[in-house]
């Protein structure tokens, strides 16, 4: 099923449930900014389904303070002026009341610089940390959370001696690559290689042959989406998969299935989600979305995923703050929890503190290793 | 005067309807379109260059980008050091001044730059995103440069959209100003006919570059304002994707018309960004108008109201007053000229082979000889358009080989092409006023009314031996028939009163009573503005009708020279050249 | 002759093969017909979605090729017939109509598959081993074809009939139809090769690289660089050309980065455009 009739289904069924409850006061605007072009493109179609799916299920328990939900969908993954023009739209032009944002950094900073912390919101993917701004609420996986117990686990596990370190050149790959020296270079190994490249790189040749001759045995890779493929596919083909392992903090479900299972051997990811995680939550909730999507349904993934938390986390603070306005939201929102397929969720400093899993690749995709309970988020924002 | 009138209008429509706006809508809607109103300027500035100066700059987002980075960085900068508030004005003389550097560069090389300009602006405006993604200390990157103040004074979200719709009206009425003034008569000229006009003395590239700075002057003002409208700078803001939308919206909008090209922005603009994401297939629907309007309609839709206000103009002929011109030149040294055994030639074939001869003091030469002796090469070569290979051309003592043909044509020579040459688009009375400018108009005459109507005593004489064109003063050029052409050509060459004049075949397509009336008139021009001339003829009545001394020329070299009758009488010009009647 | 030296070499002669696969097309349009058909890299652009839509459908990947093909032949020959014939003597008109032509066409891909990124399975990307390194046998294929594609076509201009007819097009159409070689036609068959030497170039590059509707401006560019720096017309020029624009953008990346890489391409192609805009080995 193509995407654009998948989409118009969505919206009718929507559109059907929640026609079923009636409601106290006015609906809940909610803007959900999600990427439906450019390099984070591939994470769209499930990200816009995972928020509906949270909007139905929180609809079905009685809405956020009574009232029912209405996602708004806009694209951020167009460039951060252009993202804040169709946030703007959102917000001034169709009356949103909550942000949920689910795209890269660049775009978080254009829309925390034009809020301005006037109405709430939510940045739920995985990302470098650092986002203090009052009125965010950041659900994320951070590099401290998915590589300080990860990086040490590694290298107790496999020895490697060289680490290269390649990632897009922005701010989430930089930092990310920043923070996982500190780690690799405290197990004892060495960092041989640290290079940046644009998002639209397709051509890693150089790359990949600075990898060989460096003779490293480990690849950190913090590339997104299409250049993700593109490098991993390429690693495979010149005969690198045995030579190093690899290990990523956003590889995901689709960007594995373009890599491909024959390509991904060696290869570790990192996250707060897999999509066949084997805890009881989490199967719950891949059943409801199977059975709300249909067996066609956009292959669920951690990015995706993390719109639903975002919508769970903004239930969890708005109930414990009593209202949405900021101030209220800010002070309250302090040790708000809520148990969702990831397993229990707790806000600190308004970032979270979750469970980390660790999976590498089989002939059917992920398979969990390892799982870190309750790691810490890493980041301090004060209040 | 009735064009005048409905032209003028223009602003002051727009200025209604921007007023008008936020009353009937709402602040949000108002914010939006001012954003399009900041693209509509820059477009204005891409529509002058493409529309009135006939090149396209595909890379005009590089002086956009740059005046917001230069704003925006100011701005905050000043939120510290209120100092920098001053240096504002920079942010858009930067760009400019960047603007003039490149296109002096590259026009200065040659005529035909033209489809090349286009990608070196394409290339440059790469770099530029390039540069503004990787230099992310100071444009902030990829993330860009966020955080933007308010200009002092405005908000945001309220009263900066009267800012922007001030400024929008002021860059309409503006432009639509300069078009009707000199400035604007030269612009045109330089699209139609730009080797005619560096014959004038123009140096076309600086106009062309003057030009195109004044287009990246009004880009980086709407650069500047796009920073403060939205409050972050992005490396999309320099970027391929905006220089092309400019283009679009020139094109659809109208390029010949400030008005329609900042209409196209808003229109197009604000549309697409509306109902982009309501219907896939709206961009496509934009990338079939953009392609209809460029294979059917090249002037936009600004241009479907175009034959409409020309009729207006030529209902209403404005009756222009005459001036007499300045003084002719008293007294003016003997003229000297001298070919000093020049070579040219083109592709391989040598077509001047060591020509030389000498010319001195005022009077009509012919130059005759048989098709291919190099006659209107000799002429070509002096004025810049063949390369000179060996030899000297020396002018009152300067050796002029190898110049510019407008520096040739500042030191006094005016040159009639073999076919006919003069600006199609314009009317005859402006053509006259073009040649007539290039004797230099003071600095602000090139933006007042004054000089238009203007013709010299010279003009007024030549024009009455010429009825039939003097009635036809309000005719597109293009539309003369080829007798007049001739005319009104030939009364262009003399209008700057050049010292040397170069005619070359002026009689071609004239019947033997129309080249009797020709000769008339030249020989009586060449003596009232003490003028040497060479004539080249193939007609020897005409050549024996004119007198002076006559130059043979056969084979790229100086086969003879003297008396019409003594040429005649030469055995070596007999054995080459058999002289033909019309 | 070392295993690492050996793998940066092949990575070179790599970048130039796919260079010279996507600026083939534009060569001979633009190098015979002068036309500055600026739509050349969404022919590319169409060849990639061609492997898409074949793997959508579940054919064999093979199919693309005539796919490709049949789709750039038609486009061509109605672009040719009803853009370009009307505007030969025209450059600046032509370069406007195929770019609008070329967002035309670049609107219609995502109006159709979507903005997003797309990607080719296939298993085609295994590693061949040989002399101490390890190097896609794909991407070798790609060289040899390259290599052997330019040659041919360099033959075939040189030594054949149609070649004699193209050249006298070329060199005086006047004259060529005045001796009853039908201009018109052979223009439109040299523009439909053009075109579809493009959309190949596209099928055969889809599995390597990242395929999206914007990808058009980028093989585009680099095609109009290679042909301004190499000059139009001989296949000494096209040679030059691909190995100063490709070249240089190989070892700067290796050195110093991608993105300095193509700051470089840029920089010279500016560089000739403004002094040297006949290219190094002019037809003259």
């Amino acid at each position: 099923m193509d995407r654009r009739s998948f989409l118009q289904s969505t919206a009718a069924a929507t559109a059907l449930v929640a026609a079923r409850h009636a409601f106290a006061a006015d609906a809940l605007k909610v803007a959900v900014m999600i990427p439906q072009s450019g390099p984070a493109g591939l994470f769209g179609p499930s990200t816009q389904a995972c928020a509906e799916l949270a909007a139905e299920t929180i609809n079905a328990r009685g809405g956020i303070l009574g009232r029912r939900i209405e996602p708004m969908f806009g694209d951020a993954g167009l460039a951060p002026a252009e993202a804040s023009q169709a946030a703007l739209r959102l917000w001034k032009g169709a009356g949103a009341q909550v942000v949920l944002g689910m795209h890269d950094s660049a775009v978080r900073g254009a829309l925390v610089g034009l809020f301005k912390a006037q109405l709430p919101y939510f940045y739920t993917p995985v990302y470098e940390g650092g986002e203090c701004a009052r009125g965010t609420y950041v659900n994320g996986e951070t590099p401290q959370q998915q590589l300080a117990p990860v990086i040490p686990w590694i290298a107790a596990e496999r020895k490697p001696k060289k680490w290269y370190m390649i990632g897009n050149d922005y701010v989430w790959g930089r930092s990310t690559n920043a923070a996982a020296k500190g780690f690799i270079e405290k197990t004892g190994a060495q960092v041989v290689g640290d290079e940046y490249l644009p998002f639209t790189a397709d051509n890693f040749d150089s790359s990949l042959a600075r990898i060989r001759d460096s003779g490293a045995d480990a690849v950190l890779v913090s590339l997104v989406g299409g250049a993700s493929v593109t490098f991993n596919k390429a690693f495979a083909s010149f005969g690198l998969t045995e030579k190093a392992l690899r290990l990523g903090t956003l590889i995901e479900e689709n960007t594995l299935a373009g890599i491909g299972a024959a390509n991904a051997r060696n290869l570790y990811s990192s996250a707060g989600y897999f999509a066949n995680i084997a805890t009881p939550a989490a199967q719950a909730f891949a059943e409801a979305y199977a059975k709300r999507f249909g067996a066609q349904a956009p292959a669920l993934n951690g990015l995706a995923e993390s719109a639903y938390e975002g919508f769970l986390m903004l239930e969890a603070v708005a109930k414990k703050a009593g209202s949405l306005d900021v101030a209220k939201l800010d002070a309250a929102c302090e040790g708000a929890s809520y148990k969702g397929p990831r397993g229990s969720v707790t806000m600190r400093a308004r970032h979270v503190e979750q469970d980390i899993y660790v999976a590498d690749v089989g002939d059917k995709g992920f398979r969990v290793v390892k799982t870190f309970p309750h790691v810490a988020s890493g980041q301090i924002c004060k209040a | 005067m009735a064009s005048s009138r409905a032209v003028d209008a223009a602003p002051l429509l727009l200025a209604a309807a921007l007023v008008a706006l936020p009353l009937l809508s709402n602040d949000f809607v108002a914010y939006q379109i001012a954003l399009f109103l900041v693209y509509g300027i820059a477009t204005q500035g891409v529509a002058l260059c493409w529309g009135r100066l006939g090149f396209l700059p595909l890379g005009h987002a590089l002086f956009f980008g740059l005046g917001a980075y230069l704003a925006g960085g100011m701005l905050k900068a000043a939120q510290d050091h209120a100092a920098w508030f001053l240096a504002l004005p920079l942010a858009l003389l930067l760009p400019a001044a960047l603007a003039y550097a490149v296109a002096r560069l590259v026009f200065a090389r040659s005529l035909r730059s033209g489809p090349y300009f286009s990608l070196i602006t394409l290339a440059t405006t790469m770099l530029g995103f390039l540069a503004a993604q990787q230099w992310s200390a100071v444009t902030g990157g990829f993330n860009g440069m966020a955080n933007v103040p308010d200009l002092p004074g405005t908000e945001r979200f309220g009263s900066l959209y009267w800012l922007i719709a001030a400024v929008a009206v002021a860059s309409t009425a503006g432009l639509g100003l300069l078009l009707r003034r000199p400035l604007g008569v030269l612009w045109s000229a330089v699209a139609q006919n730009e080797d005619r006009l560096q014959l004038f003395g123009y140096a076309t590239d600086r106009i062309k570059a003057g030009a195109y700075a004044l287009s990246a002057l009004l880009a980086a003002l709407a650069g500047a304002l796009f920073a403060v409208h939205q409050g972050i700078v992005t490396p999309q803001a320099v970027g391929f994707v905006l220089s092309t939308e400019f283009v679009i919206w020139a094109a659809v909008g109208g390029k010949a018309s400030p008005l329609g090209a900042l209409l196209g922005a808003v229109l197009v603009g604000y549309a697409s960004a509306e109902l982009r994401e309501r219907f896939a297939s709206w961009e496509v629907l934009v990338g079939l108008l953009f392609m209809a309007v460029v294979r059917f309609l090249p002037d936009g839709v600004a241009g479907l109201g175009a034959p409409w206000l020309e009729r207006k103009r030529q209902q209403a002929p404005e009756p222009l007053p005459t001036r007499d011109a300045d003084a002719t030149a008293a007294a003016r040294p003997a003229l000297s000229l001298a070919f000093d055994g020049v070579e040219t030639g083109q592709g391989g074939v040598k077509i001047l082979d060591g020509l030389s001869l000498h010319v001195e003091g005022p009077g009509i030469r012919c130059i005759i000889g048989p098709n291919g002796a190099g006659k209107t090469s000799a002429f070509n070569v002096m004025t810049g358009r063949l390369p000179l290979r060996a030899g000297r051309i020396v002018l009152d003592g300067d050796d002029i080989g190898g110049h510019a043909a407008w520096r040739v044509a500042r030191r006094g020579v005016g040159r009639k092409l073999q076919i006919p040459s003069v600006f199609t688009g314009l009317t005859v009375q402006q053509n006259l006023s073009v040649a007539l400018w290039g004797r230099g108009l003071g600095g602000t005459a090139w933006v007042s009314l004054a000089p238009q109507g203007r013709r010299s005593a010279l003009q007024d004489e030549l024009l009455a031996r010429f009825p039939a064109l003097r009635e036809q003063l309000h005719i597109p050029a293009g539309r003369l028939s080829q007798g007049h052409r001739q005319a009104l050509e030939f009364i262009m060459t003399v209008s700057p009163e050049p010292r040397l004049l170069l005619l070359d075949e002026p009689c071609a397509g004239l019947s033997p009573a129309e080249t009797h009336h020709m000769i008339d008139v030249i020989r009586t021009a060449v003596q009232r503005i003490g003028a040497a001339g060479l004539l080249i003829e193939h007609d020897i009545s005409a050549v024996a009708a004119m007198g002076g001394e006559v130059f043979v020329l056969h084979q790229g070299r100086l086969l003879a020279q003297g008396s019409l009758a003594d040429v005649q009488a030469d055995p070596a010009v007999r054995a080459v050249y058999a002289g033909g009647h019309k | 002759m070392d295993a690492g030296t050996l793998l940066h070499a092949l990575n070179v002669a790599y970048a130039l093969a796919t260079l010279a696969l996507t600026t083939l097309g534009l060569a001979v349009v633009f190098g015979l017909l002068g036309v500055m058909n600026m739509a050349h890299g969404e022919f590319v652009m169409i060849g990639t979605y061609a492997v898409v839509t074949v793997q959508q459908w579940g054919w064999p990947l093979a199919t693309a090729f005539p796919l490709a093909l049949l789709t750039c032949a038609a486009l061509g020959y109605a672009v040719e017939r009803w853009l370009i014939r009307p505007l030969y003597q025209r450059p600046f008109d032509t370069l406007l109509a195929t770019w609008a032509l070329a967002m035309l066409l670049r609107k219609l891909v995502e109006a159709v598959y979507g903005k997003g990124y797309r990607n080719v399975e296939s298993d085609l990307g295994a590693p061949l081993s040989f002399w101490g390194t390890q190097y896609p046998a794909y991407r070798l294929a790609l060289i040899v074809l390259a290599i052997v594609l330019m040659v041919g076509l360099a033959l075939w201009y040189r030594r054949s009939a149609a070649g004699l007819r193209v050249r006298a097009m070329t060199g005086n159409p006047v004259l060529a139809q005045a001796l009853g070689i039908d201009t018109r036609r052979l223009a439109s068959q040299a523009f439909v090769v053009g075109v579809v030497l493009a959309g190949a170039a596209g099928v055969l590059l889809a599995p390597l690289v990242r395929i999206e509707p914007g990808i058009g401006i980028d093989y585009l560019l680099d095609a109009f660089f290679v042909l301004v720096v190499g000059g139009l017309g001989t296949l000494g020029g096209f040679a030059g050309g691909v190995g100063v624009i490709g070249g240089s953008q190989a070892v700067v990346s290796s050195l110093f980065g991608q993105t300095s890489g193509y700051a470089v391409v840029l920089i010279l192609a500016i560089l000739f455009l403004w002094l040297k805009p006949d290219g190094l080995f002019a037809r003259r």
